[in-house]
């Protein structure tokens, strides 16, 4: 699965990631849980190419990441939700949902087994399908976002603070339907971004606390 | 009155559909690389002189002169295969990201080098040849005397206008351009390759100014200076429209395309500042433009 060793980012000339070290295990979730600058976000993108590497390495499986440019990572089925959700507002939700499948050429049997999975999933998208991405609410947005990196992700889910700004009852129906897909998708393996504790205990099998851009304690499995 | 006021229409929106070529192909560059070309008016005039170039050829060669029709097209085709994927490769990509200043020093090098190029390649002479315009002829309506050429340049421009939107809203590349458009990061994390799309872009954005440039060589020929004048008036019309906007551009363009076309009439002095007074007016109102807004980015 996933292995980042001795990983060091910076942007604009400011290290970010000092010699992050992680592992995920196949099929299990894990939690990266920091404060606010902490370095979170930055080792989402990372993973996804959106930041070039100063040193040390990320692998996927046998394959070196660093060395695929950031968009056929998607090819290697690793799904992303921003933590912003950032949908096409001029798209429909569907198309949003869609998108990945037409960049990733999927066959069309394909593209639809995987939406239909997206939306037993999520059924709350099928009543929004037809709406522009633009004109959902916030909380809408976050699942939309979730579904369409649910298109993506065969192997790897990475999602980026996903409870950020969610009414607890919404965070709640989230955290259900994580579950849901966990039990879906025993395969599937996860990665959290969180910056309060217990939030995802229910959905956790491990914790990872990351501090000024390193891991400093790893907490279960 | 009707009567002087039709064909000063039919006047007017044929000069606004061969200004709404370069300005959308403008527009389009600068939403989805996020850059504004200077050089952009330099692909309008080689344009001109490939499509002026080709058609002297094809009648001097005793070929069928409606030739010339395809020819128009072909010379678009060519120097958008030519430039469009070279200058963004070698050049506009290296001012991705980068502030405005550095890229409107880049281009406006490269507009400087395609000057120069042109006066090379083509000479300082003006080059007129307007076979298709003398081959489609004239109607006649109401004791009013219209050239035909002018009416297919207008129906062309709607062809432009409504074939952009279905590539955009319905193709795959369309979207992943309006894809790009909206949110470039993320459009890579699902798999676009947005370097393609770049090119495809910048290109398709050559294609558009160079197709302008090619269909207004029957009216007007070509000299050299004609980039510089087409790029100005081409930024006027993308900033009245709204940066990014394509049914903006088109809009800008005809009302542009009638003012010029009214001060020709009523003020010849007032020509060559029209399309400027109107923007001046504009962007009083309205900053960023008729259709332009300070946030929301679209195609």
């Amino acid at each position: 699965m996933l292995k980042m060793q001795s990983v060091r980012v910076d942007i604009e000339g400011v290290q970010v990631l000092r010699d992050l070290s992680l592992a995920l295990e196949p099929g299990k979730a894990t939690v990266l849980i920091g404060r606010n600058g902490a370095g979170k976000t930055t080792t989402l993108r990372t993973v996804m190419g959106l930041l070039p590497l100063q040193g040390g390495k990320i692998r996927l499986g046998d394959t070196d990441l660093a060395a695929i440019p950031s968009h056929h990572r998607a090819a290697h089925g690793i799904g992303y939700a921003p933590e912003d959700r950032r949908l096409i507002p001029s798209f429909s939700v569907e198309e949003n949902i869609l998108l990945p499948a037409l960049a990733l050429k999927l066959p069309a049997d394909e593209r639809r087994q995987r939406l239909e999975d997206v939306y037993t999933l999520l059924p709350e998208l099928q009543a929004l399908k037809s709406r522009p991405g633009g004109g959902v609410s916030g909380g809408q947005g976050k699942m939309v976002a979730l579904g369409r990196a649910l298109m993506v992700a065969r192997s790897l889910l990475l999602l980026d603070e996903p409870f950020q700004g969610l009414a607890p009852a919404l965070a709640l129906d989230y955290t259900r339907t994580l579950g849901r897909l966990r039990e879906q998708k025993q395969d599937l393996t996860l990665l959290i971004t969180e910056s309060s504790p217990h939030l995802l205990d229910a959905v956790a099998d491990r914790t990872l606390r990351i501090e000024r851009g390193s891991i400093t304690s790893a907490e279960g499995g | 009155m009707l009567q002087s006021l039709v064909p000063l229409l039919v006047d007017g929106l044929a000069n606004a559909a061969l200004i709404f070529f370069v300005a959308v192909g403008l527009t389009l560059v600068f939403s989805v690389l996020r850059i504004l070309n200077v050089a952009h008016g330099s692909f309008y005039s080689i344009g001109a002189y490939a499509a002026a170039s080709i058609g002297l050829w094809i009648v001097s060669s005793g070929f069928s002169p409606y030739l010339t029709f395809p020819a128009l097209l072909l010379s678009a085709a060519l120097v958008a295969a030519l430039f469009g994927p070279l200058v963004e490769r070698t050049l506009v990509r290296w001012t991705y990201g980068k502030s405005e200043a550095v890229q409107i020093l880049v281009t406006f090098g490269l507009f400087l080098i395609l000057e120069d190029l042109q006066r090379m390649v083509f000479g300082v002479q003006s080059l007129y040849e307007d076979t298709p315009m003398a081959l489609l002829g004239i109607t006649e309506i109401g004791g009013i005397v219209y050239l035909n050429y002018q009416l297919l340049l207008i129906g062309l421009a709607a062809v432009v206008i409504i074939g952009l939107r279905l590539l955009i809203r319905h193709t795959r590349h369309g979207k992943f351009l309006a894809a790009v458009v909206a949110d470039r990061e993320v459009s890579q994390t699902l798999g676009i390759d947005t370097n393609r799309v770049f090119i495809m872009a910048f290109a398709l954005g050559v294609f558009l100014a160079a197709l302008g440039g090619a269909l207004a060589t029957p009216t007007s020929g070509v000299a050299p200076g004609l980039g510089a004048e087409t790029v100005v008036l081409a930024f006027a019309v993308a900033a009245i429209g709204g940066l990014g906007q394509i049914e903006g551009a088109a809009i800008a363009a005809v009302i542009v395309g009638l003012a010029r076309v009214l001060a020709i009439y009523y003020a010849p002095a007032l020509d060559a500042v029209a399309p400027y007074l109107v923007m001046l007016v504009v962007l009083l109102i309205r900053p960023y433009g008729l259709f332009g807004s300070v946030t929301t980015r679209r195609i």
